[in-house]
């Protein structure tokens, strides 16, 4: 239930932001072909929606195997290596957050200490830029997690997405419209009618 | 000492299975640390930086989404039925309009494996119905479908400019002519085949019929027009042209096609219905449809899936932007050009490397990744070599299309693999004779610059510069 | 082992900023042997504008050039150097900048942990666009690339233009496409950065001044022994004064190139036309006079003489 509601809003979270920053900059052509004008406060706005859309994105990203890697040779090993392998591949994930989450901390301090505002925008830095330390926190856990899931042999690996396979999903759909299109031969031409 | 620390890193890192960005981030934050006396602070600093501060990189969020609308079968069939009409009657031409399908469906995603994905599930079959070997008509597929990151809006070129600060406007311009070449060279070769092989024509549909399918393919193919048409007609940069793009690509899948979306299986006229009333009602319906939008399950599916797509991208970017500080500030590209100058290589030595190196990664990394790693380290050694920076990307590209098509990592062998029911071995050698060509191909690209700089170069003369 | 100074900044290491640092680094090695070692690090090698002095801070970097706009959060009363027909000419800035008033500036970051060693020079912004402009109406409604600067958006909404902020690598293509209608800039990056082959008028308005400060961080300078950093900043002044020299002949000889070049037409404003500019823009004076200063603004007045 409550896992359910967090990977629903994770992915409001990010939708949003990609449909946001999208609009945003359609918006200031619009703005400034059709009104002559320009948002000022846009292009900073955008930069930084950017930034939390990656920075949280990268462990959403690990939640549903969206990241991508090399794991043609340890498949090859037998399943105890291939566990070993990629335990150890984890616990330098694990390293590779603690020591940017130690980095990040350090530098948002500094920020907060100054207490700088952003270029166009009413916001303290150190705020706009607090996903550092979150974005952090939360590949850690999903690291921790994806762990527990290998010692408990829930899971074996990153789960890596595939561009091929998703690509067969398309196939699947177009597979599914065939078949159903079959009975009726003039069905590849709705629109030409309309 | 610090090149073989990184890269040994690197690569452990990689092989051992790690997310590729991770394993990028590791091998910098390690070498930094040990070699050198920068902060942990600033390599933080660094990495929001490569996340926060680079406008032009948007422009590879906003091309996904736009593919993601339109890379959908009804978009698919559609261009397969206009490249039908358009050249299915010459010899042959049922696997030539499955080329010029490939190469028009190329034109609105940025995906090679979508491609042969969407265009491969149809005509494969429909090719074996009229008597084509399959083996044949799927090697043809299987090639045609790389055309999809040559052909602009192109995913992988986005990635090289953002690893290089090339004008990705230019990249665009220069994948156009080597794009359509690539096609026409396997349509040739299709024809010739046909002859030998006695292979089928389909009847002529008449112009009325071509005119139709044309207009009905025009919606996809307007995206292309828009992209290029805004860049280079003064309206907007690429990234601005990227967004424009996405918003088109919701409005043609959402409200003209109605393939997915809230109206799905809405008619534009109903039957008795009068134009005017139906102009009146459609309006309604599209103004009612933009709201139900936010709340419909196929529309917010594309959107969460060009997030993931979307996310993986720029978070390996953002590594590799580290990467790439470290490769820079520790002077790596320059000491290995330097040792390339000592040996006496001349360019086209040097781009005999590049192939068989890019061509090599290409057995077992995924495009984005090939660049992101190599085009860091080769960019600053060609342009020693007074090698055009917009000539080197177009032959990245097009060794990323081979890539596509080697084992054991070849994403258009496992799609066809995975759409023909075929093992492996089957669909590689169905793919050999095609892939030749294209090696041919890459042959021609390498050696005759002119091929992709005469477009860009060309449209700068035309404006006066 | 000896001291190490980053030197970070953004342009070529031709540039005036570039040899002023090269020359910096090469004065501290000839009297500072062993003791300080200058490492410059050009083209945004290490940190761009935006985020050099955020490194500063962390002690990543102890030296940067920034163009005096990007101060506007640390502190308020170097916009000055923004404010539209200020300065008459180079030499005004100049007085103004070695006089105590323009040195008493210097300080001004010390609440944010930084501390200003000089001003260099980049020089007078000149206006270029795709249609003449001679009078503050010819850029009504017209649109304007700016850097990031509440003064400097102020001025171009002073004269009804519309100010847009654009990154500065995507600045050639939106004016080459014609997406923007112009922009303000110094002699020499007009030059540099190609904006005169895409950009068919070029007005000499001289209305405003493009000038950098070199910093370092409050904790580094002042770990530094006397003698260390009282020889440092006169090696520093040198180069400074070397870079402003290299600067105001840079600014003629591109000016003369662009000239030369004919892509573009090169417009004198009379002084009748200048009045018309200054009237239209001195409102933005008032409109910052109390986040600035009113007596920076008159002391800066006053080295018009
Ligand atoms: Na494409
Ligand atoms: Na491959």
């Amino acid at each position: 239930m409550v896992r359910n509601l967090v990977t629903q809003l994770e992915e409001a979270f990010l939708s949003l932001l990609l449909v946001a920053m999208t609009l945003l900059v359609f918006a200031e052509v619009v703005m400034r072909f059709g009104f002559n004008s320009g948002i000022h406060w846009a292009q900073e706005l955008t930069l930084l929606m950017a930034a939390w859309f990656v920075l949280y994105g990268a462990s959403y990203g690990v939640k549903v195997g969206a990241h991508i890697g090399v794991d043609v040779f340890v498949k090859l090993l037998p399943s105890k290596a291939h566990r070993f392998f990629t335990l150890l591949a984890i616990v330098l994930c694990l390293i590779y957050c603690g020591l940017f989450l130690y980095g990040s901390w350090i530098y948002l301090s500094k920020m907060k200490m100054i207490g700088i505002e952003l270029e166009d925008m009413p916001v303290p830095k150190w705020l706009a830029m607090s996903i550092l330390v979150f974005g952090f926190v939360m590949l850690i856990v999903r690291f921790l997690q994806l762990g527990w899931k290998v010692i408990t042999r829930e899971a074996d690996g990153f789960h890596f997405s595939d561009e091929a396979e998703e690509s067969m999903e398309l196939a699947k759909e177009l597979q599914g419209l065939e078949s159903k299109d079959q009975p009726d031969p003039d069905a590849n031409n709705k629109e030409g009618r309309s | 000492m610090t090149t073989a620390a990184l890269f040994i890193i690197l690569f452990a890192c990689m092989f051992m299975g790690m997310p590729i960005a991770i394993a990028l981030g590791l091998s910098s934050v390690a070498t930094i640390l040990m070699f050198s006396h920068d902060s942990l602070a600033s390599v933080s600093l660094k990495l929001f930086e490569a996340t926060s501060e680079h406008y032009t990189l948007l422009a590879i969020p906003f091309f996904i989404l736009s593919s993601a609308f339109l890379s959908t079968g009804g978009v698919a069939k559609r261009l397969i039925n206009f490249a039908v009409d358009s050249v299915g009657h010459i010899r042959g031409g049922l696997a030539m309009a499955s080329v010029l399908a490939c190469m028009l469906f190329a034109a609105v995603s940025g995906s090679s494996p979508a491609t042969v994905a969407a265009i491969g599930t149809i005509v494969i079959a429909g090719m074996v119905r009229s008597g084509y070997p399959e083996s044949f008509a799927a090697g043809v597929i299987a090639n045609a479908g790389t055309l999809g990151i040559l052909i602009p809006p192109s995913i992988v070129m986005l990635v090289y400019a953002a690893a290089t600060e090339v004008s990705a406007s230019r990249m665009f311009m220069a994948g156009f002519i080597p794009g359509l070449m690539m096609g026409g060279i396997l349509m040739i070769a299709i024809y010739i085949a046909a002859r030998i092989m006695k292979l089928p024509a389909e009847p002529f549909p008449g112009v009325a019929q071509l005119g139709k399918s044309f207009m009905v393919a025009l919606g996809g193919l307007m995206l292309i027009i828009i992209v290029l048409g805004s860049i280079y007609g003064g309206i907007a940069s690429p990234t601005e042209a990227a967004a424009v793009a996405a918003v088109y690509a919701y409005i043609v899948s959402v409200l003209g096609y109605r393939d997915i979306g809230p109206m799905k299986g809405i008619a534009w006229r109903n039957e008795g219905e009068g134009i005017a009333a139906a102009v009146a009602r459609n309006l309604l319906q599209m103004l009612w449809a933009l709201p139900k939008s936010i709340r419909h399950p196929e529309v917010r599916k594309v959107i969460l899936d060009a997030s993931k797509v979307s996310l993986m991208l720029l978070f390996i970017i953002a590594n590799a932007m580290l990467f790439a500080h470290v490769l820079t500030t520790e002077r790596i590209p320059h000491q290995i050009a330097e040792t390339i100058v000592h040996w006496g290589l001349p360019a086209w030595g040097f781009l005999i490397v590049v192939n068989i190196l890019l061509l090599i990664a290409g057995n077992f990394m995924e495009p984005s990744a090939i660049l992101l790693i190599m085009a860091p380290i080769l960019f600053p050694i060609a342009m020693k070599l007074g090698i055009d920076p917009i000539h080197l990307g177009i032959i990245m590209v097009v060794n990323m299309e081979i890539g596509m098509l080697t084992p054991p990592v070849g994403l258009n062998l496992f799609v066809t693999a995975g759409i023909t029911g075929k093992n492996m071995i089957w669909v590689i050698k169905a793919c050999l004779p095609w892939l030749c060509l294209l090696l041919m191909f890459l042959m021609l690209i390498t050696y005759i610059p002119q091929i992709s700089l005469f477009l860009p170069e060309y449209i700068d003369q035309l404006k006066g510069y | 082992a000896p001291i190490e100074i980053k030197f970070s900044h953004v342009v070529a290491e031709n540039t005036p900023k570039g040899q002023m640092a090269t020359k910096f680094a090469k004065l501290v090695a000839e009297r500072l042997p062993g003791k300080v070692e200058v490492k410059v690090f050009p083209s945004s090698q290490l940190f761009g504008d935006n985020k050099v002095l955020e490194a500063m801070l962390l002690g990543d970097v102890q030296m940067a050039a920034p163009a005096l706009s990007k101060f506007q959060k640390y502190t308020d009363s170097l916009q000055l150097f923004d404010l539209p027909f200020l300065f008459k000419d180079m030499a005004a800035v100049e007085r103004f900048q070695s006089g105590p008033v323009g040195q008493e500036m210097l300080t001004s970051l010390e609440s944010k942990g930084l501390v200003g060693l000089g001003y260099l020079h980049n020089g007078m912004k000149q206006l270029s666009a795709s249609n003449p402009i001679k009078v503050p109406a010819d850029v009504s409604g017209k649109k304007f690339r700016i850097m990031t600067s509440d003064v400097l958006q102020a001025q171009f909404e002073a004269v009804d233009a519309v100010p847009l902020k654009k990154p500065f690598s995507e600045v050639f293509t939106l004016l080459q496409t014609k997406a923007i209608d112009g922009q303000e800039n110094t002699w020499s990056n007009i030059y540099s950065k190609k904006f005169y082959e895409v950009q068919p008028y070029i007005t000499e308005s001289n209305h405003g001044v493009l000038d950098y400060m070199v910093v370092t961080s409050a904790e580094f300078w002042n770990s530094l022994d006397d003698d260390v950093r009282a020889e440092l900043k006169k090696a520093l002044d040198e180069s400074i004064a070397y870079g402003n020299k290299i600067a105001a002949q840079k600014a003629e000889d591109d000016k003369q190139a662009i000239i030369d070049s004919k892509r573009s037409e090169v417009i004198e404003m009379s002084p009748a036309e200048r009045a018309q500019w200054v009237t239209a823009m001195k409102p933005v004076w008032k409109q910052f006079a109390g986040a600035i200063g009113q007596d920076l603004i008159d002391a800066a007045e006053a080295s018009n003489q």
